[in-house]
């Protein structure tokens, strides 16, 4: 199998999540395709490129779609947000590790969300969502830059009614006429309202990494370790497969020894916000 | 290695029948050619093209195996699109190969087969045939002895010549090298070539000049990544990428699509990047984690100890090359003697 070569996906639907995130529904046309939750796809739009998207739908729907959350901020992103349903993508992958799903069964999790990291998260939450059971108490905390900027709104109600947990949302500045009934300010303020017990607990964060710095540092404070911290690292890719080189932070590559990394593991690499 | 106690002898010419029966079984044969001051891999159909007292190419023979620039496939945009993938290559000899070059192909094709293989670099390499060739000399900027990746080597050729005075030792390294060996009808050679090239080995080994030592060297980098030296170095660096284009272990690509002028088809292309310049870690939205040239030179030299991704797949291998072409005359060298304490 040539790892250079994408599959064909077609779009099915699209959701604008925000003014500049829109969510594709891929269906993969030639078979099976399998991930776990915080896994990544290489998405190419050919003549224009390729860009790393996480993967922001559930694992058991796998086999009749994926979905991408994607922020437009370029050349392959703005070329994405111009096509309409019944158009193709390739997609190569998926790639990377994944959240420590396995690890964090029967302990509590802190999820950590800023902008449109959440797309990554959102495998993770809709598999507590499902599988219940499997975890303590989840607490799942999320920042934008304004309310319009949140995505998933539609499903805020079940993420916040998942018993013994909660949903806390927070943005930067409220425009004036926007209505909005929750917190304001950076996304570790909320970090006061956090219950979840640093000794028996794990964190996944996704954001901006100036984001995850602040993040870090609070949660270092209260007592969590660096092994208990998951992070999701993004680092330009140009291959996904550990061959092209773009994506190293010091001795690590982020597309296949990430693109989660413990704090631990990254706190001595060189060359990051972290 | 069945093949090592079997050995061959024979003389210029016999050389040059090696080359021309290469050539007749399909091969594109390759060898150091002298231009001007410089040495190139070029194409070549007899011995006499060829320096043999070389000391090294400006670009390594990775050239041939992961080329500068390389389609990886072809698209059509039609309705949806189709992707058609490239064919084979054809077969290529690598006649002349210096030991710090073949270990530093032996890195690449260690590198390139991790899980999933690179199935370009794999095909080109599994139809490439290499001829191995001891240096005849050392210059001040060789330093594969304290590297251990000359100027003896025992892997990475399919045959070794060395050059042994009165005639050249020919060592098969592989199977293919043997039979190949066997069917020119070459004569065995007794111990006494074995012992001229033994000899010529000890006294290249006496001047070698420069020293790298890798004990130690990488986990030493790691630990001091606020070492002033990173940024005095970083000061006279130009950020050219010149290094790592002629470094040998260097494997970073970038990778493109090419429209053709109907807008309905093109290519996807693959180049060699280079992390010493900006735009190699620039992400959306202007971010970049290499902004600073220490950064990179850093980057770049933390890879070369074996300290960065690529770990010792990508690491140094002596041939010099970095130093010779570097506009600034930094000296990978030097910045680790600093870093081991030395001035
Ligand atoms: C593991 C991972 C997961 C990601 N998940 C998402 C996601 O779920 N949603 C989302 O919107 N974005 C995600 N990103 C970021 C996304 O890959 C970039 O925003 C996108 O590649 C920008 O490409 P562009 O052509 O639109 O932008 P341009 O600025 O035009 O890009 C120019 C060039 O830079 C490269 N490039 C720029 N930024 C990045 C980057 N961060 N990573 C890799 N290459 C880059 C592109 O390949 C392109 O060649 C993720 C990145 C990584 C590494
Ligand atoms: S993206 Fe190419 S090595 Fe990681």
């Amino acid at each position: 199998m040539n790892p250079y070569v994408p599959r064909i996906a077609v779009i099915e639907s699209i959701v604008d999540e925000t003014p500049d995130i829109k969510t594709f529904r891929l269906r993969i046309t030639d078979g099976g395709f399998s991930f776990v939750p915080g896994q990544f796809v290489m998405v190419s739009v050919l003549g224009v490129g390729e860009s790393a998207i996480s993967i922001s739908s559930h694992p058991d729907d796998a086999e009749k779609f994926i979905e991408i959350s994607v922020r437009k901020v370029g050349n392959v992103t703005g070329s994405l947000f111009r096509l309409k349903p019944g158009d193709k993508v390739g997609v190569r992958g998926p790639f990377g590790n994944g959240w420590p799903v396995d690890k964090a069964v029967g302990k509590d999790l802190l999820i950590v969300g800023g902008g449109c990291g959440q797309g990554a998260l959102r495998p993770l939450i809709l598999d507590v969502l499902r599988h219940r059971d499997r975890y303590g108490r989840v607490e799942i905390l999320y920042g934008a830059r304004t309310p319009q900027d949140l995505m998933f709104k539609y499903e805020h109600d079940v993420w916040a009614s998942v018993p013994q947990g909660c949903l806390l949302l927070t943005v930067d500045r409220v425009p004036p006429g926007v209505e909005w009934k929750h917190n304001v300010g950076v996304v570790t303020r909320l970090f006061e309202h956090v219950t979840v017990d640093p000794a028996n607990s794990l964190v996944c964060i996704c954001g901006p990494e100036i984001m995850m710095h602040f993040a870090v540092k609070g949660l270092l404070s209260m007592g969590f370790k660096g092994d208990q911290i998951y992070l999701s690292m993004e680092r330009r890719m140009k291959c996904g497969v550990g061959k092209c080189g773009h994506c190293q932070i010091g001795g690590k590559y982020v597309c296949k020894d990430g693109p989660i990394f413990t704090y631990e593991e990254l706190k001595l690499e060189p060359d990051k916000i972290l | 290695m069945g093949g090592a106690s079997q050995l061959f002898k024979t003389d210029l010419e016999g050389l040059d029948r090696l080359i021309r029966k290469l050539r007749s079984g399909g091969y594109v044969v390759y060898g150091p050619v002298k231009q001007g001051r410089s040495w190139f891999f070029l194409e070549i159909d007899s011995v006499k093209q060829v320096d043999l007292n070389y000391v090294r190419t400006v670009l390594p023979p990775k050239k041939l195996l992961h080329p500068p620039r390389e389609k990886l496939f072809e698209f059509k945009l039609d309705d949806g699109f189709e992707v058609s993938e490239k064919p084979t290559p054809s077969a290529v000899a690598l006649f002349g190969v210096h030991p710090c070059d073949l270990k530093a192909i032996e890195r690449q094709d260690e590198f390139f087969s991790q899980t999933p293989e690179d199935p370009y670099y794999l095909a080109r390499r599994r139809n490439t045939l290499i001829i191995g060739l001891t240096c005849t000399r050392v210059d001040e900027n060789c330093f594969c002895l304290s590297r251990g990746t000359g100027p003896e080597v025992s892997t990475g050729f399919d045959i070794l010549i060395t050059d042994v005075g009165n005639g050249y030792l020919l060592e098969p390294g592989s199977a293919k090298g043997l039979e190949l060996l066997k069917s020119l009808g070459f004569q065995e050679a007794g111990d006494e070539y074995l012992e001229a090239k033994q000899k010529l080995i000890e006294e290249l080994k006496k001047s070698f000049t420069k020293h790298m030592p890798s004990e130690g060297l990488a986990e030493l980098a790691k630990s001091l990544l606020d070492h002033e030296v990173w940024k005095e170095t970083a000061e006279r660096c130009l950020s050219c990428g010149n290094c790592s284009l002629v470094c040998p272990t260097c494997y970073c690509f970038d990778v493109y699509d090419v429209l053709e002028l109907n807008l309905r088809s093109g290519v996807r292309v693959r180049e060699l990047d280079s992390c010493q310049l900006l735009e190699y870690a620039e992400v959306a939205l202007g971010g970049n984690f290499r902004r600073n040239r220490f950064q990179r030179l850093r980057h770049w030299m933390l890879c070369k100890f074996g300290a960065a991704g690529g770990g010792l797949y990508s690491s140094c291998v002596g041939c010099g090359r970095c130093i010779v072409y570097c506009p600034a005359s930094i000296d990978l060298t030097e910045v680790a003697g600093r870093l081991r304490g030395g001035g």
